[in-house]
């Protein structure tokens, strides 16, 4: 078979009429695709740009103002207040949540590929909450993280651990205010640490049953004869995981790493449906996308949220680049 | 083909029969976009179809549109260039809508001695909620009043007065849950509410935006020291039992008012005094029927205006507090630039304020339960007999012609300045913040609403 580049095909077609009529028939039956990516994804990547460097409020012209908008959100970053704080609450909702994610996928992925009776069941109740429509889950968590009847709070009560104002407060377990926290639980029996965002790290934990999918595929391609060589060698099951298990899973760790980060700085439904689309409580729940979502269709500035939209783009382009540049210390393909 | 043909002729002469019903052509249809649902689609409905059989030319088609995003939905409208005719809507956001050409101002379809007219018949707050710049853009068709419901069989029981003062207030809620109490359990005498700011603002002397000078006012000392007196309530409590009971509010099955008892031989509910809104006198009466259909005795319920603060100690300036005073919203009929039929949605609104027929006005806004915005309607015989019969509903019309109800201002921004208020008045009930701290607070909500109030955002 002989595969020729576009401008030999397009050489070739200008001689023979034939192939030309072939490549225009092509064209027409791609005609729908290409059109569809102009106008849906390539035009409104260029708008938006634009936009970002405009004064825009749908119905009235934009007007160019050049990069005031980004220089906005670099006096927001800097004062920690509207944008800066949006992106606070979303970096502390991803490290913790994403890492989280990998933890507790890979960990429920290892659990549920051991050949015990009723594995499918297991497989399926863990798989199940990721299949819920996204309102269905929020509405659903909304109840399970009521403070007085709650059953997060009445399991959290079995342990000892005091009810937690989960929808209703600003603060972050994992801060200095919540190191405090723990200080004063052990002097006093108070415990107030968790909050909103806290609840939302929850909530993306309930649905990692994607990706357990994908760790449980990867297991299963894992060559049963490392981890007889490792048993040869006298590994017991803890080193097999470490040594085998984890550093084979290295590439979908690093793929489900990647998609997660992107997925959890554009997540939005579950926080609109969780703040009733404020961001409340105490702006703890305005994150990047529901702070973009406010500004062009609550403030209807356009231009001011393009800007967000085109540095999110970018933060999350470099986040991947990075991740892609840290990989290649941790993880391992077959064969290299 | 032999069954296709008198199949499509069918379908030809079913569509122009339903033509025909629908459009005389003699008449312009109007396209009105509402949020109500419920039965208060009913009562719309009934003032859709009395309108069109009033008169021949034009013919209203109501769409009831949800309230969520109704904003987005208006501009796309509006940009695409296929507009409805009249819109109602809630929102503080008039003066936006103004400013950026999205609605066409009154004074456009109506003559200088209708308008006229009107200004001099709507209630101040009806007034405050359709004006911007002294220019009628829009026309408000109902207010939603503020007052304070409480339950007087339990305070009579535990022998307080009804609270008119912040301190008889006060005292209500450290009866009933003692200061410094870990968890807060039912009933509750009272809680303030993060977003009712607009309310006790204005009755401890303050505003958030002075007309004279273009200029939020936020840290006025009477908000300041409504403020305080929110604060007051997180010192007493602790921020998380103020939380926590707040937000057991929202639990309660469909969406019940927490003043009233939930269990069949309760006779208090979540609170004994709460703020709330006229429509509540609704699932009151309705409780009270229920009561009596069981065969039970029911508690009795009363509304006053909200409590009045003492000069001297509640950190008042003198003379600046006000009696019956609080925040007021309200629906607001606007007609958006590009209207096909601008003068149809114009001679709609009136026929629903009633300004061509008073007493047939009255019938609905009694059928829903609604305040009117203007005085002619509430005058009416009808009216007064209602209210005769509904007497809490009379003290949320008698506050409607209060001049110190004031809405959020309409001003280019004041869903900005709402927002931020609202995150002020929070902070101060959930953080704990002494008083530089909160000082410093307030400055910061003033600069931000001034940025936004500028136009910088």
């Amino acid at each position: 078979m002989a595969f020729f580049s576009a401008g030999e095909e397009l050489r070739m077609s200008a001689a023979n009429p034939a192939a030309k009529t072939a490549s225009l028939t092509g064209l027409m039956f791609c005609a729908p695709w290409i059109a569809g990516v102009i106008l849906l994804f390539a035009w409104p990547f260029a708008a938006s740009l634009y936009w970002s460097c405009c004064k825009f409020d749908i119905i009235n012209p934009p007007e160019f103002v050049g990069l005031e908008n980004y220089s906005r959100i670099a006096d927001e970053v800097a004062s920690g207040r509207g944008a800066g704080r949006a992106i606070l609450n979303t970096l502390y909702y991803s490290l913790l949540s994403v890492p989280l994610s990998v933890v507790l996928g890979v960990s429920l992925a290892v659990l549920l590929s051991a050949k015990v009776k009723g594995q499918s069941l297991f497989r399926t109740l863990v798989f199940l909450p990721s299949i819920i429509p996204i309102v269905a889950s929020s509405i659903l968590w909304v109840w399970m993280l009521d403070t007085d009847t709650g059953l997060v709070n009445t399991l959290l009560g079995w342990i000892g651990v005091p009810p937690q104002n989960w929808l209703n407060q600003a603060r972050s377990a994992i801060s200095l205010e919540g190191a405090a926290q723990i200080g004063a639980w052990f002097s006093d029996g108070r415990l107030l640490l968790f909050g909103s965002k806290d609840a939302l790290v929850l909530m993306t934990l309930w649905g990692v049953g994607n990706f357990v999918v994908i760790y449980l595929a990867a297991i299963g391609d894992i060559p049963n004869t490392l981890y007889e060589a490792a048993e040869i060698d006298g590994a017991g099951w803890l080193r097999r995981l470490f040594h085998v298990t984890v550093p084979m899973l290295s590439p979908v760790i690093f793929f489900n790493l990647v998609m997660g980060l992107i997925r959890s700085v554009q997540n939005f439904t579950n926080i609109y449906i969780l703040s009733e689309g404020t961001g409340q409580p105490g702006n703890s729940l305005t994150t990047i996308s529901l702070k973009l979502f406010l500004s062009a269709f609550a403030d209807f500035e356009m231009g001011y949220a393009s800007a967000l939209a085109w540095m999110l783009f970018v933060g999350l382009v470099a986040a991947t680049l990075l991740l892609a540049r840290l990989s290649k210390n941790w993880v391992h393909y077959r064969g290299t | 083909m032999v069954t296709l043909v008198p199949l499509l002729m069918m379908l030809v002469g079913c569509q122009g029969w339903d033509v025909e019903q629908i459009h005389d052509s003699s008449t312009e249809e109007v396209i009105f976009w509402h949020f109500w649902g419920g039965k208060d689609s009913a009562v719309v409905n009934s003032i859709v179809q009395q309108f069109n059989n009033s008169q021949k030319e034009y013919r209203v088609r109501a769409i009831a549109m949800p309230g969520n995003n109704l904003q987005a939905k208006l501009f796309l409208a509006v940009a695409g260039g296929d507009p409805p005719d009249l819109v109602n809507q809630d929102d503080p956001v008039l003066a936006d809508w103004a400013q950026r050409g999205v609605i066409s101002p009154i004074s456009k379809l109506a003559d200088e001695n209708e308008v006229k007219r009107l200004r001099a018949n709507l209630f101040p707050a009806a007034e405050r909620l359709s004006v911007v710049d002294d220019q009628l853009y829009g026309l408000c068709n109902g207010l939603d009043i503020r007052a304070l419901f409480y339950n007087a069989s339990a305070l009579d029981a535990a022998g307080l007065p009804v609270p008119r003062s912040i301190e008889q207030l006060d005292s209500i809620a450290e009866h009933f849950a003692a200061p410094g109490e870990r968890a807060l359990r039912c009933p509750v005498g009272y809680l303030p509410d993060s977003r009712r700011l607009w309310a006790w603002g204005p009755v401890f002397g303050g505003s958030f935006y002075d007309h004279r000078t273009q200029r939020a006012t936020i840290d006025r000392t009477g908000n300041r020291a409504a403020l305080e007196w929110m604060r007051s309530y997180q010192r007493r409590y602790g921020a998380d039992n103020l939380a926590s009971f707040r937000q057991a509010d929202q639990s309660l099955p469909g969406k019940t008012f927490p003043l009233l008892p939930i269990a069949e031989d309760d006779d208090v509910g979540r609170y004994v005094a709460l703020m709330d809104g006229q429509w509540r006198v609704r699932d009151i009466v309705a409780f009270q029927k229920q009561r009596k259909q069981l065969g039970k005795s029911a508690p009795q319920f009363d509304v006053c205006p909200l409590p009045f603060p003492d000069a001297d100690k509640d950190g008042v300036p003198d003379g600046e507090a006000r009696r019956n005073a609080g925040w007021v919203n309200g629906n607001c009929f606007v007609v958006p630039a590009g209207a096909k039929c601008p003068r149809g949605a114009w001679e709609f609104a009136k026929f629903w304020v009633g300004l061509r027929d008073a007493d047939r006005a009255a019938q609905w806004y009694i059928e829903g339960g609604w305040i009117p915005p203007t005085q002619e309607v509430t005058a009416t015989k009808a009216f007064q007999k209602y209210l005769e019969a509904a007497p809490l509903f009379r003290t949320f019309v008698e506050l409607a012609s209060s001049e110190n109800q004031f809405p959020v201002p309409a001003v280019p921004g004041a869903a900005a300045l709402k927002r931020e208020v609202e995150a002020l008045a929070w902070d101060t009930l959930m953080l704990p913040m002494d008083d530089q701290q909160l000082d410093r607070r307030v400055e910061q909500c003033q600069r931000e609403v001034d940025s936004y109030l500028k136009g910088d955002r």
